[in-house]
Formats: C-alpha cells, structure tokens, sequence
C-alpha cells in the first residue's frame, strides 16, 4: 500500500511486466498466458491504468471500488487493449459520490483487426448520494475485430427508492437503511481486508 | 377506541386523485377484508397508511391507536405497530434475511427505549417461526426475496411479520400468485396470529385467503371510497353479483 488515501492489491502478476510511474499511473502488458489481477480503491484523485494483452490467451481482471466525498475529485481512466487473439479482459467499477464529491471514470476496450475470439468486459456502477455530487462515465469500445464477444454496462443513480421503502416498513430508520444498502452493494467484491476498509470509510464519512 | 381511523381521505398521484374521500374504522382484534376491482385504489390505501412517500394526502386523517401518523416517516408507523405486507415483495440483493430482520427487531426495541434483542433468543424465535412456515436454515442464508417464487416470497412476508409481532397487519394481496398448497401455508400462517389486540386489513378480489382467515367485516371499494360496509355475507353477494351491484 502505497497511498493512504488509495489502495491496490495485485491478485495476480502471472506473465505480466508491471511498469509504474507512480502509484496512481500504471502500465502492465501480460504476455502469452499470463493473467493480470488487481484490485484497486480510490478515494481522492486521479488513478490511470493501461493494460496490454500481448500474448495468446493473456487475461485481465481489474476491479475497482471509488468512494468520494467532500469537495473531493476523482478521475479513473482504465485501458485493456486486446494486442493478440484469445484474449480476456473484465472491468469491474463500483462506487459512490457524496457532499460535493465528483468522479469521472473512462473505460476503454480496444481489440484490433487481428484479435479475434477476444472476450472484453466493462460494468459500471455508481451511486449518487447528494444533489451536489457527480459521476460521469464514459465507456469506450473499439472493436474492429468480428468474432469478439463484447459487453457493458454502466448504471448511475441513487439508492433505489423501492428497497428504502420496503426496509422503512419493517422499522428501519432511513440513515440506517441507506447504510445496508450501501453494505450490500460493496459487499463480497473485494476481499475481506478492502471490505473492511470500505466499511470503515463509509463510517466515517457517509 | 378504534385501532385505525381513517376519515375523508383524499389521496394524489401526481395530480391524478385516486382515494376521493374514503371513511374506514377498523376495531382492536378485527379482520376486515377490502375487497373491490383492479384500479380502484386498494392497494394505494395500503401504501399510504405505511407511508409511502410517492402518495400526497391533500385532505383527510389518518388515526392509529388515536394518535395521527400521517406526519410519521414510514419506519416510525412500523414501530408504532403497523406491518405491510407486499403484493410485489422487494428484492435486497446482498442483505440476508437473518441480518435484515435482526436489524429490524433491534431497530423497534431502540424506537421502544427497550435494550437490543439477545442473539440466542433470537435466533430461537427465527427458527420456531421458519419453522411453522416451511422456511428452511438455507432460506434464511440466502439476501430478502432474491431468486424466490412469487409463493416463497408471499411465505417470506408471512414470517417477517410474525417476527415482527405488529398490531396491526396489512395484507396487500396476499393471495396473489399463490397455489392452493402455498395458500394453505400462508392462510394457517396468518390464522395463528390472530390475537384479541391484533387487527388485520386484507386486501383481495377473491374469496381464496378469507376461507383460512374469517373476516369479521367487508368492506367494498369502489372509485376511491368505500361504498358498503357490511358482513362476511358481503363476500356472497360480490360473487354472485360482482361489484357493479354496489353502484
């Protein structure tokens, strides 16, 4: 862990050559087999990331979690460019804008010409938590290759009103029921050391 | 005292008026069914006794146990003692049931001033109550009404809301999806909680539900009021007449 603010755990490098420019700017290419797994949580600033998959059947896993409030910014740019044929990426971003807080992440998957049978993944999610904070997102597919399989999804709001209600009937209070809610959508994606640091954020500044 | 007195309600959608001054008392320990065609407002009624905030009261009062709730937030109703049970149950996706309604229970002991329940005791009370309601321990591990039957889900309101032990039950279409097994379950279910101080307001269109739980009154509803207040011999005339005969 190189930042307080932020934190990445590195699941798996296998095949991969791992080139940071500082903590918040990373560039990995994985070569033929290899398999990049990483998670990372963002709570203030600007977090790049640029995945090559260079070799046959190279895989990527990126999950990241943003959590942003006070007058906070973040700026998430995540790149997966299927180089070689079968290859396999997923992204996975979840997160939450309070107070004045305002996330922006971009989300880009390339797969050329020649990289056919890749399989590339992108889903979005982000909670608004305030009528002052923002998200925007923008996600990005380059596809020039036709035997691909390709998805994403990106879905911004706030809490669902429905499942607030449905809890308030059975006697929770609103600011309690928000926080299981918000438990519940964090809960389980990351592993138990990120979840606790996720629960212990939202403690202290949700 | 009546348990809810509800006088000239008048209800909005938007700027659609769906409840046009409707009038129900319901006594300490009655069962009163509502019963009435779709689109006539039921289920609004339902909804706006729980406090649901997409429903505006432009007129009217809503008294339970004497006191007026419509200022109430929607979980100070439910620990006042009123339950709604869903006609389209909520999914919670990531929150089990054990935990949903421990959080629950808790939350009406610190509504009450009274210290957090004792997790032995409740886990007893969990596992009597699943038990009567052919709930399993798998049931109970698993998040609020994700991946359940329409019938399981009617089940799963049934048993939060023994758990829950409210003063008052409203059953927005109970019956709704249910086959004549699950209805059996549920019908027994909701017969043993009849007590002298509990009160039950069932909303249906058929007999179904009513034959497990005997209605001490009917009301009918028709455009937004309650047009005729009357006996279980009400459920007769509305099939054999249907509700066109209360115009």
């Amino acid at each position: 862990m190189i930042h307080s603010d932020n934190l990445f755990l590195v699941r798996s490098d296998l095949g991969t050559t791992t080139e940071q420019k500082s903590g918040n700017e990373w560039f990995v290419t994985v070569s033929g087999g290899g398999d990049f797994q990483a998670d990372f949580i963002q709570t203030k600033g600007p977090l790049s990331v640029t995945v090559i998959l260079a070799g046959e059947d190279s895989k990527c896993q990126l999950n990241c979690v943003y959590l942003c409030n006070d007058n906070n910014k973040i700026d998430i740019d995540f790149k997966v460019l299927h180089k070689s044929k079968k290859t396999t990426s997923s992204q996975q971003i979840k997160g939450l804008s309070a107070d004045k807080g305002e996330v922006s992440f971009n989300g880009t998957i390339t797969i050329p010409y020649d990289s056919q049978e890749c399989d590339g993944r992108q889903n979005h999610r982000g909670i608004i938590l305030s009528d002052y904070a923002k998200i925007s997102a923008v996600p990005q597919l380059e596809i020039w290759a036709d035997d691909v399989k390709c998805a994403h999804g990106s879905a911004i709001g706030p809490l669902d009103s429905d499942q607030l209600f449905y809890l308030q009937t059975r006697g929770i209070p609103a600011t309690e029921a928000k926080k299981l809610l918000l438990s519940s959508f964090f809960n389980g994606f990351m592993t138990p050391e990120f979840d606790t640091f996720i629960h212990e954020w939202m403690a202290k500044n949700v | 005292m009546p348990l809810l007195e509800i006088k000239n309600l008048h209800v909005q959608v938007g700027d659609k008026e769906i409840l046009k001054g409707l009038d129900l008392t319901i006594e300490a320990g009655e069962v009163h069914a509502i019963m009435g065609r779709n689109g006539c407002g039921k289920s609004t009624l339902a909804s706006v006794i729980a406090g649901h905030p997409a429903y505006r009261v432009t007129e009217g009062s809503v008294l339970f146990k004497d006191r007026d709730i419509l200022s109430l937030t929607p979980d100070a109703r439910a620990n006042s003692g009123i339950f709604l049970a869903f006609q389209y149950p909520i999914e919670l996706s990531g929150v089990g049931l054990a935990q949903f309604l421990k959080t629950a229970l808790n939350a009406k002991q610190e509504f009450l001033g009274q210290p957090k329940i004792d997790a032995v005791q409740f886990m007893k009370r969990m596992n009597l109550r699943a038990k009567a309601l052919g709930i399993s321990a798998d049931m109970l591990k698993r998040s609020v009404n994700v991946g359940f039957s329409g019938g399981e889900k009617k089940r799963l309101e049934t048993f939060q809301m023994a758990m829950l032990e409210p003063d008052f039950c409203l059953l927005d279409e109970m019956d709704s999806g249910l086959d004549v097994d699950a209805l059996k379950i549920v019908g027994q279910g909701l017969s043993v909680m009849r007590e002298p101080h509990r009160s039950f307001m069932i909303i249906t269109h058929h007999n179904d539900l009513l034959q497990y739980i005997h209605p001490d009154k009917v009301s009918i509803m028709l455009d937004g009021r309650i047009v005729k207040t009357g006996g279980a011999d009400l459920i007769q005339t509305v099939e054999e007449q249907g509700y066109d005969s209360f115009r």
